[in-house]
């Protein structure tokens, strides 16, 4: 098993007939992703890519039923395409977008409590299992399949991530972009616990960053966790100007100052090995001896 | 977005919040009028507009300014304009700004409000809530990101629900925080209802008004006010749009934006192109562990042409303080041979003096690499970042 996504996951598109959305699901397909239908409005009644396309969720729950949808809907339709998912109680959405409006996620998360839906991103490149499920805008060529679960923050550093499970020969049991903004649908600690529970999956990747407080709180739930697999983190932005952005100044003001080599030490105490440069990845991976 | 004070303190006007009376003038004698407008008797407040923070404790670089700050209090009409001379044309620089500075070219004029209690009211997202945070103190000499990491206590936090706003408990927690008794609760209700109001209806990402003056009659007025919008969700304000005055920006940073790309400059001299943030750190992490410094780094993204990302790369090949540049592309929906391409429209634009170390990984990385290797462009290659920066270092010291 892997988690979230495999070759029987069936996927809507939201924003199917879009630039990007055709480049991408065209890729998915060739390597087997089982999308189901797309939405867009004004088209449905069409076919793009051999898919089917409707007008809405709605319309497309009528004649498909859907475990997963990737939205490659514009950021400012973000929030109505959530929307639309939550309410077709599909489980899993990912939404690829960069540029959601701060408040529109401030909405988006109320939307998600409480509902069955679990969302990854915004402004992410999906999630992966090879050889079964494309859902995103992963780059070609890259992912083996294999027994490493990867987490990460960052949209291209998760590809630099992938390259590491390579080089130790490990693979890549599902790669999960959590997305770059600030506010996302979901963070570590959720997919943490998937990881842990899953058979395929014998080690965890983590990529972090000096923003926020998402690490502080993997490494609290991950040292919590009775029955464990062993996790290596890295976190970028060691050499990041103090109080650089306008988000890293909130956090500042909101929790005090949190540095990277602070992030690492939580992490460390927590029994998560941190590697300080991404390539030590491998190494630590192969010294684990999985 | 930032705005300027005098903008800012509109925009809370239109939300019903009360500000000083005043207006902006760009020369001194419109300074005088303006004064004479609002008021038949000083003192009046001059402050310069720019869209940073400690201003009055600031210095003027350009001309002498008789060696004060840029807000002050005038008594005498007849020394407005030349106070106002002082501000105009000439470059202020606080300790939020860099040593060049920021240009005033106008001065906001207001009336001098006898406030006799000044707090701190801050609204700032937390996005690990994620909530919206209301932060209050009674320090206001004090920058509130400084105040959070030496003085934490002095900051009282309260976490506002999206949809529920504030609460007569909360108001009641921020009366005791400032010793002052519950006859506030109406004004104080009324202040904050306003400001999230204003808060959510803009999709601000900070408002900060250091300070709050509390009047006589126990109402709040706004003295000082900063506004930082959400650029992804101007969209949806047009309004605000239009206050955007872009000289604030620095070119580069401007030329960067119209190509959708991000910049940011640091103080070291080693340019980075890279496609994505967590790249664009990591390279500067491993530049730093070296013993070097980044001197900028530009965040590419796919779905633009050949042109735009040449511009960027311009940006980046035409700064004087570069002495090396690593491009680092791993490429999915950006493809890498379109950077190839436009390293090479770059080149033939404005040539290239410096190292060139490039690492391709991705969508089209072959097809980028022979373009470069046929090009005739002195270009280096690495497998990864870091051994793309070690191969630039080596380099550059050979230079030297």
């Amino acid at each position: 098993m892997s988690i979230l996504a495999d070759k029987n996951s069936r996927v809507l598109i939201q924003g199917i007939t879009g630039t990007q959305a055709s480049f991408h699901v065209k890729r998915s397909l060739e390597t087997g992703t089982n999308v189901v239908a797309g939405t867009s409005p004004n088209h449905g009644g069409e076919e793009h890519l051999g898919i089917p396309v409707f007008d809405n969720v709605y319309e497309a729950t009528r004649k498909f039923s859907f475990d997963t949808s990737v939205l490659f809907v514009p950021a400012m339709s973000v929030k109505n395409a959530v929307r639309e998912a939550v309410e077709a109680e599909i489980k899993l959405i990912i939404s690829i977008a960069a540029g959601v409006p701060v408040h529109d996620m401030l909405e988006i998360r109320n939307i998600l409590k409480g509902s069955k839906t679990l969302m990854i991103g915004p402004n992410t490149p999906g999630v992966i299992t090879p050889q079964e499920a494309r859902l995103g805008i992963f780059p070609d060529n890259i992912h083996q399949k294999g027994c490493i679960g990867i987490i990460s923050r960052s949209s291209t550093l998760t590809y630099e991530a992938v390259l590491q499970t390579n080089a130790a020969g490990l693979g890549q049991s599902t790669v999960i972009g959590l997305g770059d903004d600030l506010i996302i649908g979901t963070d570590f600690r959720e997919l943490i616990r998937r990881f842990m529970e899953d058979d395929e999956t014998k080690a965890v990747v983590l990529v972090g960053k000096a923003d926020n407080s998402y690490e502080q709180q993997a490494a609290e739930y991950y040292a919590s966790l009775p029955h464990k697999k062993p996790v290596i983190a890295f976190i970028a932005g060691e050499a990041l100007p103090f109080g650089h952005t306008m988000g890293y100044a909130a956090d500042i003001i909101t929790r005090g100052r949190i540095t990277v080599s602070d992030k690492k030490k939580i992490m460390r105490n927590a029994g998560i090995y941190v590697a300080d440069q991404m390539t030590d990845v491998s190494k630590i991976l192969s010294e684990l001896n999985l | 977005m930032n705005v300027h004070e005098y903008q800012a303190k509109k925009v809370l006007a239109q939300y019903g919040i009360a500000i000083p009376r005043g207006g902006i003038a760009y020369t001194p004698s419109e300074a005088k009028r303006v004064a004479q407008k609002l008021s038949s008797r000083g003192p009046w407040m001059l402050k310069a507009q720019i869209q940073a923070g400690a201003r009055a404790t600031g210095h003027f670089i350009d001309h002498d300014a008789g060696g004060k700050g840029g807000i002050r209090q005038v008594t005498q009409i007849s020394n407005i304009p030349y106070e106002a001379s002082q501000m105009l044309n000439n470059r202020l620089v606080t300790e939020q700004t860099d040593n060049k500075g920021r240009l005033v070219t106008k001065v906001y004029v207001e009336t001098c409000e006898d406030a006799k209690h000044l707090f701190y009211a801050g609204m700032v997202i937390d996005s690990s809530i994620p909530s919206i945070a209301l932060l209050i103190s009674d320090n206001t000499d004090k920058n509130i990101v400084q105040l959070a990491q030496q003085h934490k206590e002095k900051i009282l936090r309260l976490d506002l629900q999206y949809n529920s706003g504030i609460s007569d408990e909360q108001i009641y927690q921020i009366l005791d925080f400032l010793s002052l008794d519950k006859t506030y609760l109406r004004s104080f209700h009324d202040f904050f209802g306003k400001l999230l109001f204003t808060f959510i209806n803009l999709d601000a990402q900070m408002i900060e008004i250091n300070p709050v003056g509390i009047m006589p009659e126990k109402k709040l007025i706004a003295l000082d006010a900063k506004i930082n919008f959400d650029d992804n969700a101007l969209f949806r304000h047009p309004d605000i749009v239009l206050m955007h005055e872009d000289f604030e920006e620095e070119t580069r940073h401007r030329k960067a934006k119209r190509c959708g790309f991000q910049y940011h400059e640091f103080s070291g001299n080693i340019g980075c192109i890279v496609n994505g943030g967590g790249l664009a750190l990591e390279a500067m992490d491993i530049i730093k562990s070296k013993g070097f410094e980044t001197a900028c780094s530009l965040n590419v993204k796919g779905g633009v042409d050949k042109d735009k990302i040449a511009a960027g790369i311009k940006i980046i090949m035409t700064n004087p303080r570069i002495e090396g540049i690593v491009i680092n592309i791993i490429g999915g929906f950006l493809r890498c041979n379109l950077i190839a391409d436009g390293i090479l429209e770059a080149y033939q634009d404005v040539g290239l003096i410096v190292p060139l170390v490039v690492r391709f990984e991705g969508t089209n990385k072959d097809e980028a690499k022979s373009i470069l290797e046929h090009s005739g462009l002195q270009v280096m290659f690495a497998e990864n970042i870091e051994q793309a920066i070690e191969k630039l270092l080596a380099k550059m010291e050979v230079n030297n």
